[in-house]
C-alpha cells in the first residue's frame, strides 16, 4: 500500500497548465526524441492525460508518488497483475507453481519480451531488480520479510523461496507497479529517475519537468501493441481548469475532479464519468503515546462522538462507502462492523470513567488533502460538547509526515490506498512493530493474529483471522475508520475501452481514441 | 500644519481638517463604511444570527435565504455570520500588525532622518534589504519560520510595512529637522529626544497618518492572502482569504461561498484606500493650499 503525495493545490495551479494541451491530438509523432533508442512506427492519435501534479521521479522502485505510478502503470510490468476485480494475474510471469510444503515458488518468465532499448528481458533482471529493493532497503523492502532467496536457475525461470507460507506473495509482487522490474544498465546509469527503460506498453520518449511526459506505443509489447499512438501527461492541480481543459478538447482524461463535481458531471452528457468504489479507506488515529489518549475509554469516547454521516456527505458527497473497518465491501475479506453511532451521552460515560474533564486535542491534517482539513471542522464541532477543543493544524503533507513520524500529534487524519491483501490493510498499521503505526498501538493478541495471517493459506481461516484481528483493532480505535473513498475519473466520449480501476491504476494499454 | 492643532487657531481663514474633509463626499462615505465595518466587527458576536463554527452539512451549500442571508457555506455554516466575524479578525490583525510597524517604523525613520551620518546609513541599508524582498514573500517566510497562527500573522504583516512606516518618517523628519524652530530649540540646549518627542513627531503626523490608512488596506489585503493560503488564520476560525479559498472549489455549484467574503475584503480595502486619498488630500500641504484656494474663490 502507498500513501498517496499529492503537491499542494494552490502552489502549482500557475506553473503546470496545460502547456501540453495545446498540441493537436490526431497522428502527433512523438518518436522525433530517440533519447530511449525506442522502435518508432506509431500511428494512431495521442492521448492527452491531465493528472494533478507532476511524478518526483520515475524510478518505479523508489517512488512512493501516486503521480509517478499514474505514468508508471504503463510504462512497466510486474511479475504479476491485478486484474479489475484485483486478483492475481500472469504479466511478466506466465506461470508459477508453489511447492506442497508452501515455501517454493517457481515463476515462468514469458518468452521473446524485450525491453524498449530492444535488449531481451531474462529472468536476471527480476532477480536483480528483487535484490535492489531488498538490499537497499527500498520503501517496499518489507514485501520481501518472509523471502529468503531469490535464483535464476535459467533464463525463463524465477525461483523464490520463503521462510513461510506466503499466501500474499503474488499481491506483495505485483500489487502495483512499485514491485516493477526494472533494467540494470538503465539504474546503474541513474537515467531510470528521468528516462526510463521498462517492459510495458508505452516507453517515455520526453519529458519536460513542469510541462509534459510524453510515452510512445511499444509496438512489440508483449500484450499487444496500443492502439493508440501515445499519451500525454500533463499536469493541473486546478480542478476547474482540468475540467474547462476537457470541455474544450484539450485534454481527453483527466482525475482532478472534486467530489462535489460529480452530482453536475452525472448529468453531463458530453463527458463521460467514472465511479468506482476504490480499496482506499481514511481514518483517524489518536497518539497513545500521549495523555489522555492512551486510555482506550477516551478513544473509543470519540468513536462515538463524531458525526460520521456529516463528514462523509461534506468530504464525498454521496459518492463514498462509510465503513468503520477498512477492507471495502466489494472485497473478498469484507467483515460486517458497525459497533460506532452517534452517541454523546455514551461518549460523555466513557470519558467520565476514565477520569477525564476536558482539555485541547491537537488535529494533524494537511492542507495537500482538503478532506483532512474538511473533517477536522466537523470533527472540531462534534468534541466541543465534550469539553475537547480541537486545534487544526494543518501544514503541506511533507511537513505532515515529519509530524507524524515524530509524533508530534494527538489525532491525524489521512488514507492508505492501493490496498489488495488484507496483510496490506491492517499488519504494517497496527502490529506492535509495524512499520506505519505512528499512532503506537499495541497488542499482543492483535499481534498474534496478524502474525497468523500471513502465513494461514487456508481462505476462510484466513479470512476470519483477519475479521477477529480487525474487530479488536477498531474495537479498540487504534484506528477510528471512516470511509472508503471513491476514484473519481472523466474523460471524454471519443475515449474507448477505459475503465476506472479500484485500485486507481490508470491502464491505456487497451483504449481506444475515436477521431 | 499639525494636524492636531488644527482646530484651535487658525484665524487667517484656513479650515478646519475635519471640515475641509467633509467636502469631499467620497472621503465622507468611505469614512461611513468604515465605520459601519468596525462596528459590526465590534459588535460581531451580537450580530452574528448563528454560531460561527455552527457545523450542520444538511444545510450545506443552501443558496442566500431569509434564514441566512449569504447562504452556508460547504459545511453548512452561516456565511452571514462568518463574513461579519471574519471582518473582526482581519481589523484586529490589520490595526495590531499597523500599530506594530507605525512604531517600529517611525521611531527607526525619526532616529534615522534626526541622527543622521552612520546611523542613519545602516538603519536605512537595513531597510533597503527589507524593501528588496516582495511583501508576500517576505511574510510567507517569516510565517513558515514560524507556526501558522493570529500572532504570527500580526508580527509577519508587521515586520513587512515597518520599513515603508521608516521611509515616510525619516523623509518628513529630514525636510523638518532644518526648519528654524527646531535649530532654535537645538541652539537651546533642548535635548534630542525632546526635540523628536515636541518639535518633530508632531510635525510629521500628516505623511504617517495617510500611510497608516493606506497601511491598513493593505494589512488586510495581505492577511486575506496568507490566510488563502492556509498560512494565516487556522480554521475553524474564519477569515476571509480562508473563506475564498474553501470556495475555490465551489465556484461553479456556490458563487455566495465566494462572493461574499470577496465583497468583504472588496469595500472594506477600498474604503481605507479611498480614506487615504482624502487624507493625503488635506494633509499635504500643497494639496491643502490648492483646496483652500478653490473655497476663497
Amino acid at each position: 500500500m502507498k500513501r498517496r503525495t499529492f503537491v499542494s493545490g494552490i502552489l502549482l495551479a500557475a506553473t503546470g497548465a496545460v502547456a501540453a494541451g495545446c498540441s493537436t491530438g490526431e497522428g502527433v509523432d512523438l518518436d522525433g526524441d530517440g533519447d530511449t533508442g525506442t522502435t518508432g512506427g506509431t500511428e494512431g492519435a495521442t492521448l492527452r492525460v491531465a493528472i494533478g501534479g507532476e511524478p518526483d521521479q520515475l524510478d518505479p522502485n523508489k517512488t512512493s508518488a501516486y503521480f509517478a505510478f499514474q505514468v508508471l502503470e504503463n510504462v512497466f510490468d510486474t511479475l504479476v497483475q491485478p486484474d479489475e476485480n484485483l486478483e492475481m494475474q500472469p504479466a511478466l510471469a506466465e506461470s508459477w507453481e508453489v511447492s506442497e510444503d508452501q515455501l517454493t515458488w517457481t515463476f515462468t518468465l514469458r518468452d521473446g519480451v524485450t525491453w524498449h532499448d530492444g535488449s531481451p528481458f531474462t529472468s536476471a533482471d527480476v532477480v536483480y531488480t528483487y535484490r535492489r529493493i531488498i538490499d537497499e532497503e527500498l520503501a517496499n523492502a518489507w514485501r520481501f520479510s518472509a523471502v529468503t532467496d531469490i535464483e535464476a536457475p535459467d533464463e525463463r525461470t524465477v525461483v523464490i523461496t520463503v521462510s513461510a507460507p506466503s499466501p500474499n506473495l503474488l499481491s506483495n509482487l505485483g500489487g502495483f507497479k512499485g514491485l516493477a522490474i526494472v533494467q540494470e544498465a538503465n539504474v546503474t546509469s541513474g537515467d531510470i529517475a528521468t528516462k526510463p527503460i521498462g517492459t510495458g506498453p508505452f516507453s517515455v520518449s520526453e519529458y519536460r519537468s513542469g510541462e509534459v511526459i510524453a510515452l510512445t506505443a511499444n509496438p512489440d509489447y508483449w500484450g499487444g501493441a496500443p492502439e493508440i499512438g501515445g499519451v500525454e501527461f500533463s499536469f493541473i492541480s486546478e480542478a476547474s481548469t482540468a475540467l474547462a481543459a476537457l470541455r474544450s478538447g484539450e485534454i481527453d482524461w483527466t482525475d482532478v475532479v472534486p467530489p462535489q463535481q460529480v452530482a453536475e458531471l452525472e448529468g453531463d452528457g458530453e463527458l463521460e464519468l467514472g465511479v468506482t468504489p476504490s480499496s482506499d479507506y481514511w481514518y483517524l488515529a489518536l497518539n497513545q503515546a500521549r495523555e489522555p489518549w492512551s486510555d482506550v475509554r477516551v478513544r473509543q469516547a470519540i468513536a462515538y462522538a463524531i458525526d460520521r454521516d456529516a463528514i462523509l456527505q461534506a468530504v464525498s458527497y454521496g459518492t463514498a462507502e462509510a465503513n468503520q473497518l477498512a477492507i471495502p465491501k466489494d472485497s473478498v475479506w469484507f467483515t460486517e462492523y458497525s459497533r460506532y453511532s452517534l452517541d454523546l451521552d455514551t461518549a460523555q460515560s466513557l470519558l467520565s470513567e476514565a477520569g477525564f474533564t476536558g482539555g485541547t486535542l491537537d488535529m494533524l491534517a494537511t492542507s495537500d488533502y482538503p478532506e483532512t482539513v474538511t473533517a477536522a471542522q466537523i470533527i472540531a464541532s462534534n468534541l466541543e460538547p465534550l469539553g475537547i477543543t480541537v486545534e487544526i493544524r494543518q501544514p503541506d503533507f511533507s511537513t505532515w509526515l515529519d509530524e507524524q513520524n515524530s509524533g508530534n500529534f494527538d489525532m491525524l487524519m489521512m488514507g492508505w490506498l492501493g490496498n489488495i491483501d488484507p496483510d496490506d490493510f491492517y499488519y504494517s498499521q497496527h502490529h506492535s512493530s509495524g512499520g506505519s503505526n505512528a499512532q503506537g498501538y499495541a497488542n499482543a493478541e492483535v499481534d498474534e493474529l496478524l502474525d497468523a495471517g500471513r502465513v494461514e493459506t487456508d481462505k476462510d481461516v484466513r479470512k476470519q483471522t483477519y475479521a477477529d484481528a480487525a474487530t479488536i483493532i477498531a474495537d479498540e480505535c487504534s484506528y477510528i475508520y471512516l470511509y472508503n473513498p471513491s476514484v473519481i475519473q472523466v474523460w471524454s466520449p471519443s475515449l474507448t475501452g477505459y475503465t476506472a480501476r479500484a485500485d486507481r491504476a490508470i491502464r491505456l494499454a487497451q483504449v481506444g481514441l475515436a477521431d | 500644519m499639525s494636524a492636531t492643532t488644527e482646530q484651535t487657531a487658525e484665524p487667517t481663514g484656513r479650515l478646519s481638517t475635519v471640515r475641509v474633509l467633509a467636502t469631499n463626499p467620497v472621503t465622507v462615505v468611505s469614512a461611513v463604511v468604515l465605520a459601519a465595518v468596525v462596528v459590526v466587527a465590534l459588535l460581531a458576536p451580537w450580530v452574528a444570527p448563528y454560531g460561527v463554527n455552527a457545523v450542520d452539512v444538511a444545510n450545506a451549500l443552501q443558496p442566500p435565504s431569509a434564514a441566512h442571508w449569504f447562504g452556508t457555506d460547504d459545511l453548512g455554516r452561516d456565511l452571514f455570520s462568518r463574513v461579519v466575524v471574519a471582518a473582526r479578525v482581519s481589523l484586529q490583525v490589520a490595526v495590531v500588525s499597523v500599530a506594530f510597524a507605525f512604531v517600529v517604523g517611525v521611531a527607526v525613520g525619526v532616529v534615522s532622518g534626526y541622527v543622521g551620518g552612520v546611523v542613519d546609513t545602516v538603519l536605512m541599508r537595513v531597510v533597503d534589504v527589507m524593501f528588496a524582498f516582495p511583501v508576500l514573500l517576505l511574510a510567507l517566510a517569516i510565517v513558515a519560520i514560524l507556526q501558522p497562527g493570529m500572532a504570527t500573522t500580526m508580527l509577519a504583516i508587521g515586520i513587512v510595512y515597518t520599513p515603508i512606516f521608516a521611509r515616510v518618517a525619516r523623509a518628513s523628519t529630514l525636510s523638518v529637522r532644518n526648519e528654524p524652530y527646531v535649530q532654535v530649540a537645538r541652539t537651546m540646549g533642548v535635548s534630542g529626544r525632546s526635540i523628536l518627542g515636541r518639535h518633530v513627531l508632531p510635525n510629521i503626523t500628516g505623511p504617517l497618518i495617510v500611510q497608516t490608512s493606506l497601511s491598513l488596506a493593505f494589512a488586510i489585503l495581505s492577511e486575506a492572502a496568507l490566510s488563502f493560503l492556509g498560512l494565516g488564520i487556522q480554521p475553524p476560525a474564519p477569515s476571509w482569504g480562508g473563506m475564498l479559498f474553501a470556495a475555490q472549489g465551489f465556484l461553479s455549484q456556490a458563487w455566495w461561498m465566494s462572493v461574499f467574503p470577496g465583497a468583504a475584503i472588496f469595500v472594506t480595502v477600498l474604503a481605507f484606500n479611498l480614506l487615504g486619498d482624502g487624507l493625503r488630500d488635506v494633509l499635504d500641504p500643497k494639496q491643502r493650499t490648492l483646496i483652500e484656494s478653490r473655497r476663497r474663490r
